[in-house]
Parts: structure tokens; sequence; C-alpha cells
């Protein structure tokens, strides 16, 4: 075949191709971890928005108006800052974490970064099942203690072990199953990165021998 | 220990990175996609650089990583572009070569192997490099006789693609 002769040709003498540098070799073998973290970043600050924006949705400030104890968004406001304190010094790490893995050059300092990382995400993860506890135990509190319809609820049932056996036991699976989606949540995003990187972990592991 | 042996592969890679340009060459139709590739098999390569005990030459055993790489890729995706643009052909051309008919037969030749499956690009890029059959068949995991049958199909197929 004539035509296959003539690329063979041009094929064997034309190698004028862009060559890639030592660097950029150096670069490419570690931009895989480079993304992870990368991802990890962007996750955690849309994670912040989408929560900020079902808290606009679901404003407390009316529920403790129903409730007519205003006085208490105090607590609620405390607890938000507070909150959206730790996260943006948690987003701030995840920042960190990534350049400092996006410049590393040598092997050792990757896999140092890379256990960083994981155990940012760690924190970052128990801190917001702990966060979503609290705030849950804090709702409950809030029901019992301040509101008038559960407080006549409370009444009628007061008497009753039985019915107030079984409403503990709603109130406690309905914690659980919070929980269990929250943490269902962050094992499906961040578990998914996290395995990624230290399966990325192990073979740089396995070459440092 | 370790920073030393990614030194040695940074060096041999770079030294045969014309190799893992050739294969971008008949398996991408652009320059970012060509990048994108080219990392993905230095990726690969360094993965499986641990195994290679220089039993083959550096050169050899890239190849054939590479050529896997590639196939598996391209495999995944499916290969919904069968045109090429016009531009993103052009670079892969030599400046040298002033002969314009020939030129336009060149590009039409990449194009037409462009449009091959990832297996058949395989055994083009094979052929192009003169390895012989034994090694073809080696590489892919079928017969010789296979391989033979397989790269006379081949030419048929390239030669209906640029005669219609």
């Amino acid at each position: 075949m004539k035509e296959l002769d003539l690329l063979k040709k041009d094929w064997q003498n034309n190698n004028a191709f862009e060559q890639v540098s030592e660097l950029e070799i150096y670069k490419m073998l570690h931009t895989k971890s480079s993304s992870i973290v990368k991802w990890i970043f962007i996750i955690s600050i849309l994670e912040i928005i989408l929560w900020t924006v079902i808290s606009v949705f679901f404003n407390t400030d009316d529920y403790l108006k129903n409730i007519k104890h205003e006085e208490l968004d105090i607590y609620f406001m405390a607890l938000t800052v507070f909150n959206y304190a730790v996260i943006l010094i948690f987003i701030y790490l995840f920042y960190k974490n990534y350049k400092a893995i996006s410049t590393t050059v040598s092997i050792k300092q990757l896999m140092k970064d890379i256990i960083k990382t994981r155990k940012t995400v760690q924190c970052y993860v128990w801190y917001n099942l702990g966060m979503a506890t609290l705030s849950l135990l804090f709702g409950f509190y809030i029901a019992f203690a301040y509101n008038p319809d559960v407080a006549i609820l409370m009444n009628k049932i007061g008497n009753n072990t039985k019915v107030m056996v079984i409403t503990i036991g709603i109130f406690v699976l309905i914690i659980a199953a919070f929980l269990g989606l929250f943490w269902l949540f962050y094992r499906l995003i961040y578990g998914t990165l996290l395995r990624r990187l230290f399966a990325n972990y192990n073979e740089l592991k396995k070459i440092d021998l | 220990m370790s920073d030393d042996l990614e030194q040695s592969f940074v060096q041999q890679l770079k030294t045969n990175q014309n190799i893992i340009h050739k294969i971008c060459r008949l398996y991408t139709n652009g320059e970012d996609a060509h990048k994108d590739l080219f990392q993905e098999i230095t990726i690969q390569l360094w993965k499986a650089f641990p195994k290679f005990r220089g039993e083959s030459k550096f050169s050899t055993w890239a190849y054939r990583v590479a050529l896997n790489t590639a196939i598996t890729l391209y495999r995944k995706s499916t290969r919904s572009v069968k045109t090429v643009d016009y531009e993103s052909q052009q670079y892969f051309i030599s400046n040298e070569d002033y002969n314009y008919e020939e030129e336009e037969r060149l590009k039409l030749m990449y194009k037409a192997v462009y449009q091959l499956n990832d297996i058949e690009k395989a055994l083009v890029y094979m052929y192009l490099e003169d390895k012989d059959y034994g090694e073809i068949s080696e590489t892919l995991g079928i017969s010789e006789v296979n391989a033979r049958v397989k790269m006379n199909r081949i030419k048929g197929k390239l030669k209906k693609i640029l005669n219609p």
C-alpha cells in the first residue's frame, strides 16, 4: 500500500515533538494526588454553600418567634458563627494541603502531605458529625424546655410510661437516622476521595521501600 | 533510595519520550488531548516502573505499557468523534516537507488512521515502528497469524476510508 509506505517514511523521519522537561515529568507524577486534594478543597467549599442555602430556607428565627422565646436567638447565632469560623479554618487547611501537595517535589514529602490531608479530612468529618449531634440535642432541648405545644404533649403522656418510652425511642431513632444520613453523606463524598488518595499513598510507599 | 528511582525514571522517560508522543499522535486529535494522554501514560509507566527490572530495554518496556494504557483508555471512552478537525492535524505534519501533494496525502492518512479502533491503532503503531509480527502478537496477546490477518484487514480498511 503506497500510502502506508509514505506514512511510514514520514513517521520515522518526523519526530519534531514539543519536548517535555524533567521538571514537567516530576509534576505529572504528583498531579494525581494534587487533583484529589484539589477536589477535597472544592467540595468543602461547595458544602459550606449548600449548608448556607439550606439554613436560609429553614430559618430558626420564625420558629423561636412562634414559641415566643426570641431571646434564645443569641445562642443559635453564637453556634452558627462558631460553626462557620471552624469550617472556614478547615477550608483554609484544605487549601494549604492542596498547595503543599501540588508543589511537592519529593516522594517522602508527598507521602507526609497525604497523611496530613487525610488527618485533616478525618477531623473535619468528625467535627461535622459532632456538630450535627450537638445541634440536634440542642434543638430537642429547646423543644422540650420552651415549646408550649410540646409541654402540653408532655403533660398528656407524662403519666403513661409506655407512651413515654415509645416517644423517647422515636427521638433516639430520629437522631440516629439523621446522623446515619450525615455519616453516609460524608462517607460517600470524602470517603471516596480519601480512598483514592490512600491508594496513591500505598503506591508511593511500595516505591519508597 | 526512592528519589534515586524517581530520578532514573524521569531521566529515562525524558530520553525516550518520543515513543509516547508517537502513540499520542495516533490516539488523539488535538494538542490538549495529546498532553492528557501523555500524562496518563507517564503515570501508568511510573506505577509499573518498580516491576521493570531492566530485562528488556526501557524503550521496549515503555512502548508496551504505553500502548496498553492507550488501548484501555480509549476502549472506555466512546468513540463518538469520528471527524478530525483540520487544524488539529496540521501540527503533525513536518515543516521540512514542502511537497504539497504529498503533505495532503499524509494528512489524509493520519486522519484515516485516527478513525481505526484502539487495537487497530496499536497494530498500525507497531507496523510503523517496524516491529516484527512475533513482537506484535506477543504485545497484543494474539497469535501471529491473527496479527497478520488483522494488519491486512487494516490495510483494506484504510484503503476504503481513503477512497470511499
